[in-house]
Formats: structure tokens, C-alpha cells, sequence
């Protein structure tokens, strides 16, 4: 063990407390929202923690109308077109950042940092009117075209750091094995380079997933609303009704994409998978 | 199989910096040629540039008398085996061996039967489904060696392969790589800092020092006659002993006493037109204690005594070191050679010698011992340009 020390019980209560602090901290929100989702109308502010009825109404409600049904379209659409362009590109990008010499190269880093630390409020209504001008408001595009520029600063740099951690001798190794530069990429590099790509898309695809701010001005309709957006415009039947009930189910129902994509990726980032390429 | 020869191959790096200055080396078919010189004398990059991973700036690469300069590595039909091995990582061993072969689309048949052929040659059977990660320094080395000779390239690039090694595992694969040459007989180029590697493994060795050929032959004649004081103090160990000398009417004045030159050194020294200051150079086996020798023997040389100030005994020989009052010899040469062996951090007065006695010899450590050395053995250097004035072909 690196901290040292033995393994006694008092360490181990101390720690079972501390992960427990740390958890109670960050899931105590997310199971409230799920228990409110659960409940229904009339329990819906009683306080209890766990429902005294419980009720599937309102999921059914939500998927009763086409309203959210077509901001998840709208949401899962717009989110993996943007991760997917912004990953190649990215990967593309750092490769040639972590591995050539050019001219410029500082500038590139430089700006792509630079882009990522500005605030995109201050963006927010000069892209509401060039997107107006060119057609582009209330569209995928009016939305993919921000989310790329703020994404790809994040994966240029994490895929830049993943691929100065690949030792450079495979890609020469793979050259005088008869590999083509292509090859060399292809065989060699890209897969010992996944588990990079592949935590970047998550990033990526959670950045775009959860915007609001881009989502709720570049939006007018459904015809591009994603969901974050979406939630904002949720009514009850009447204009009297609480719409928290609803609200909750479809906060529960678009953070399970996340869960499952974390999942389902979180396999292939297994750490050390360069280990025994070099000595060491 | 293929002859290589480097015609005035020359690496200048955009900033102007003289990597490789014009080399010229050829390696006959089957041979196995060693490149050795301290870090940063251009072997590396000499051996880069036969691959084809750096581009020559100037001067001619032939394999079999085509020029290849243009070529990529992979038109070349080398093999390399890297410092580090670069395995690779997600593949097993017997995927990492088989990657040359199905790069050139070889079907899956020969494939199987190279691989499991070059696992034979290395011990490497029992490994073959497992991963880098979980192999052992030597087995990756073999690895590595494996994944070079299953497409029976028509030539070997070896790069320091050894150095990673634990000093008995070296010892060991050392005598292994020997062998696997012999058995294939393919043209190897096989670069090391390593002197002992450099005198056991090559027919011949080229010595480089900051981008220049200093001398290529084989390892003994090198060992004999080397060309200049870095040659002399690179190759060898313990490497060779330096002390300033002043050389008038056929004699040598030095702290190790006044040597009269044999008749073939004198000539050898007079034909070079040597100038009076001068550095000799001694190697350890031609000491010996002086009390072991008759009169006759004495005759051919000169007899000193020195205080010992560590005795090594290794059972058959015993290594004296004692230092001798007066200048230490000084030369570029000298000093790049200190830097590189660290020796130069070592603090002391006059010049540090280490001889080789027999074992018979009753020399003790704080005593003093009567050394006699070898007249006809000693080796005059210029220490302006450190060429070797007494240098016979």
C-alpha cells in the first residue's frame, strides 16, 4: 500500500464512514428525485423519503405526450453526432500533437485551452443571431456546431495526454515490421489508444448531454429541444397542476443513458493495458 | 542475406548539429559488426538511419548495391530489435512474433509454423499464448529477438538489445544472440555501449566518437593496435593505463620510470615523427610482479615500485591498483572517455594504475610491490591529436 500503514479495524471503520459521508452526500439528491418520481399527486409533498404510494403514472405521462419523446430523440441524436465528430477530430488532433513537429503547434494548444475557458454565456447572443442569419437556429446543426467547439478543447486534450503515455517505439517497431503508417495507426496505436478515446466520448457525451444553456436559446420548438431544455417547458394539465411529479420521472428517465453508457464503456478503460509493451 | 554499405552517410539535424559525419562502413553478407562508442557518439542514429526511421542528409545507403535511402523501412527488408523491445502490448506472444508476417498477408498456415519454429529456436514455446505484460525481462527480450527473425529478413538491426538486463541474464543472452547469428547467418548490425558486448559478439567493431569513425577491424586488433588514445581507452577491461612521458634518445622518462624503447617501437616512433612530450599507454596484463621473473626476462622491460592501494584477488590473477606520483595525461580524448565512465567525478592526485599480476604474486594491500611491465608492449600517443604513434597495421 502506497499511504503505509497497517490495515487494522479502526482504519477500516474510518474509511467505511468517510466512503459512507461521501456517498450519502452525492446519491441522497439523485434518490430524492427518484422517490418523487414515484409518488403520486396528492403524497407529493409529504416529506417521506421512501413513497407511501407508489405510482407509475407519472412515466406514462411523460411518454404520454410526444413532447418528451421527441426531445430524447432530439437529445440521443444531437449528443452522439457532436461526440462522434468531436472524438475523430480529436484524436486526429492530438496525435498530431503528442507525435509531430509542426509549425504553429503552441498557438494550436494554446487557442483550443483558450477556447475552452471562455464563457460560453457571453457567446450565447452572438450565436443566437448568426444562427438566425444563417438559418441555422432551432436545428441539430444550431446545436452540434457549438457542442463540437466546446468539446473538442476537452478531447484534444485528454486524448493528447493518453497518446504521450504510448511509447513511441511501438509505432517504429510496427514501421519495421512492413506496417504503412496507416497500419502502424490502425494496428498498433488505436487500440492501445482506446481506453483514451473511448473515456473522452464519455466526457464528451455527458458535456453535450447535459447542456442547457446552448439547448434552452438556440431552441424554439421540438423540432430541436433536448431534453434538459425540454424539462423547463413541462406543465401539469392544468396551468394549476405541479408538474414536479413529471418532471422528476423525466430527469430520472434521461440520466439513465448516462448510467448505461458509463457502464457499458467502463469495461474498456481498463488501466495499465500498455503495461509490458517496454521494459519496466 | 545482404551486404550494406554505408557510403559517407551523414546526419545533420535542421539545428545544425553533426550527428553522423560522413561513415563509411561496409558489412559484408553474413557479418555481424558491432557499433560501439559512449551516449551521444551518433551509433543510434547511424543504426536509425540503415532502418530508414531518420532520413540521411547526405552521402549513400546501399543493401546489396541498390540505393535505399529513399525507401521506407518497410521496402527494406530489415529487422529490428529495440532497447526497450516495444512489444506489442495488447497482442500475445505469438501474435506479437506473427505481426511481420501477416503485415506481408503470408496465410495462416506458414504463419503457425514460422512462429512456432522461431519459438523453438528461443525457448519461447511454453509463452507463446500469453501477454507481454506477464513475461519476464529475458523472455520479452526473446520476444523481441523472436518477432525479428520469423520473416528471415535480409538483415539484423539490433539496437543496445542487451543493456535492459540484469548482468547474468546478459551474460547469458549475450551468448545466445552469438549463436542464433551463427545459425541464420544474417548480416547483423548491432549497436552497444558496452565494450564487452562490442569484444565478444562482432567479427568486426566499428568505434564512433561524436559522429566519427575512429577505427573499424576486428575486436583482437583493435585490442592490439588501437588507432588513437580513445580507441586505446575505450576498448578493454580494465581499460588501458595513461601517464605522461617525455621521450628523448630512444627512452622514455616517466612517473613509471624510464623505459629504453625496443628496437620495433623505436622505429614505429621515429616513423611517426613523434613529438617529445607524449602520453604512454600500458595495458594491465603487461605488468607483473617483478619478484615472479628472472634477470632475462627483466631485461625486456622496467621494473619500478609502487605502493598497492587495492588488491583485487580474483583467484587466477590478482588486479593491483596503485597511483603514481607526477601529471596525470590529459587529452580530449582522455577526458571525454572519464566523463563517460563517470571516472571523472573521482577526485586524486596523480594517475590512477590498475595492473594485472599473476596470482602467485605476494603483493598485499599498504605494501609496496616491485612492478615490472613489458618494453615492447607499450603503446605512444600524440596528446595533441591522441593518434597512436606506435600504430602497426
Amino acid at each position: 500500500m502506497v499511504m503505509g500503514g497497517a490495515v487494522t479495524t479502526g482504519r477500516k471503520v474510518r474509511w467505511g464512514l468517510v466512503d459512507i459521508l461521501v456517498l450519502v452526500f452525492a446519491l441522497v439528491p439523485v434518490l430524492w428525485v427518484i422517490s418523487l418520481s414515484f409518488k403520486t399527486k396528492d403524497t407529493l409533498t409529504d416529506g417521506n423519503f421512501i413513497p407511501v404510494s407508489w405510482t407509475f403514472q407519472n412515466y406514462a405521462d411523460i411518454f404520454a405526450t410526444s413532447e418528451f419523446l421527441r426531445a430524447l430523440v432530439n437529445s440521443i441524436g444531437i449528443a452522439i453526432i457532436a461526440t462522434v465528430i468531436a472524438v475523430v477530430l480529436g484524436t486526429m488532433a492530438a496525435y498530431a500533437i503528442a507525435r509531430l513537429d509542426f509549425p504553429g503547434k503552441q498557438i494550436l494548444v494554446g487557442l483550443s485551452l483558450l477556447i475552452a475557458m471562455f464563457p460560453q454565456v457571453s457567446l450565447v447572443t452572438p450565436l443566437f443571431n448568426i444562427e438566425r442569419q444563417l438559418g441555422l437556429f432551432d436545428t441539430w446543426p444550431g446545436l452540434i456546431l457549438p457542442y463540437i467547439t466546446f468539446a473538442l478543447p476537452l478531447s484534444i486534450y485528454t486524448l493528447s495526454a493518453f497518446f504521450r503515455e504510448i511509447p513511441w517505439e511501438l509505432e517504429k517497431a510496427a514501421k519495421m515490421d512492413g506496417a504503412t503508417p496507416a497500419q502502424a495507426f490502425r494496428k498498433v496505436i488505436a487500440p492501445l489508444a482506446a481506453p483514451g478515446v473511448f473515456t473522452t466520448a464519455i466526457l464528451v457525451f455527458i458535456l453535450c448531454w447535459n447542456d442547457f444553456l446552448f439547448a434552452i436559446s438556440l431552441t424554439s420548438t421540438t423540432a430541436s429541444r433536448t431534453v434538459p431544455a425540454a424539462l423547463s417547458f413541462f406543465t401539469g394539465s392544468s396551468q394549476f397542476e405541479d408538474p414536479t411529479g413529471t418532471i422528476s420521472a423525466a430527469a430520472v428517465v434521461i440520466t439513465i443513458p448516462i448510467i448505461v453508457f458509463v457502464l457499458f464503456f467502463q469495461r474498456r478503460i481498463v488501466a495499465g493495458l500498455t503495461s509490458g509493451a517496454v521494459k519496466g | 542475406m545482404a551486404e550494406i554499405v554505408l557510403d559517407k552517410v551523414t546526419k545533420k539535424y535542421p539545428d545544425g548539429a553533426l550527428a553522423v559525419s560522413e561513415v563509411d562502413i561496409t558489412i559484408s553478407d553474413g557479418e555481424f559488426i558491432i557499433l560501439v562508442g559512449p551516449s551521444g557518439c551518433g551509433k543510434s542514429t547511424t543504426l536509425n538511419m540503415v532502418a530508414g526511421l531518420e532520413d540521411i542528409s547526405s552521402g549513400e545507403l546501399r543493401i546489396d548495391g541498390k540505393r535505399v535511402n529513399e525507401k521506407a523501412p518497410k521496402d527494406r527488408d530489415i529487422a529490428m530489435v529495440f532497447q526497450s523491445y516495444a512489444l506489442y502490448p495488447h497482442m500475445t506472444v505469438r501474435e506479437n512474433m506473427a505481426f511481420p508476417l501477416r503485415l506481408a498477408k503470408v496465410d495462416d498456415k506458414t504463419v503457425n509454423s514460422k512462429v512456432d519454429e522461431a519459438a523453438k529456436i528461443l525457448d519461447l514455446t511454453a509463452h507463446l499464448e500469453r501477454r507481454p505484460a506477464n513475461l519476464s525481462g529475458g523472455q520479452r527480450q526473446r520476444v523481441a529477438m523472436g518477432r525479428a527473425i520469423v520473416r528471415n529478413p535480409s538483415a539484423f538491426l539490433m539496437d543496445e538489445p542487451l543493456s535492459n538486463l540484469d548482468a547474468k541474464l546478459r551474460g547469458q543472452m549475450r551468448t545466445s544472440v552469438s549463436k542464433i547469428q551463427k545459425q541464420l547467418g544474417t548480416t547483423t548490425l548491432y549497436v552497444t555501449h558496452d565494450q564487452t558486448e562490442a569484444m565478444t559478439l562482432g567479427d568486426r567493431v566499428v568505434v564512433l566518437r561524436g559522429g566519427y569513425v575512429q577505427q573499424i577491424g576486428s575486436p583482437q586488433f583493435l585490442y592490439d593496435n588501437p588507432a588513437n588514445l580513445f580507441v586505446a581507452g575505450f576498448i578493454g577491461s580494465p581499460s588501458m593505463n595513461f601517464v605522461p612521458a617525455t621521450l628523448e634518445e630512444g627512452s622514455l622518462r616517466s612517473a613509471l620510470g624510464t623505459v629504453a624503447l625496443t628496437d620495433r617501437v623505436r622505429r614505429l616512433v621515429e616513423a611517426a615523427d613523434a613529438p617529445r612530450e607524449v602520453i604512454v599507454g600500458v595495458r594491465p596484463e603487461h605488468f607483473e610482479d617483478a619478484n615472479l621473473l628472472d634477470e632475462a626476462q627483466k631485461r625486456g622491460g622496467t621494473t619500478f615500485s609502487a605502493q598497492v592501494d587495492v588488491l583485487e584477488s580474483m583467484g587466477s590473477e590478482k588486479y593491483a591498483h596503485f597511483t603514481v606520483e607526477g601529471d596525470v595525461a590529459t587529452s580530449a580524448e582522455l577526458a571525454e572517455l572519464a566523463a563517460d565512465s563517470g571516472s571523472a567525478d573521482v577526485p586524486g592526485a596523480g594517475s590512477a594504475i590498475v595492473a594485472r599480476l599473476s596470482a602467485a604474486s605476494s603483493a598485499t594491500e599498504g605494501q609496496s610491490v616491485d612492478v615490472w611491465f613489458d618494453a615492447d608492449k607499450v603503446k605512444v600517443f600524440d596528446p595533441a591529436n591522441g593518434k597512436n604513434l606506435t600504430y602497426s597495421e
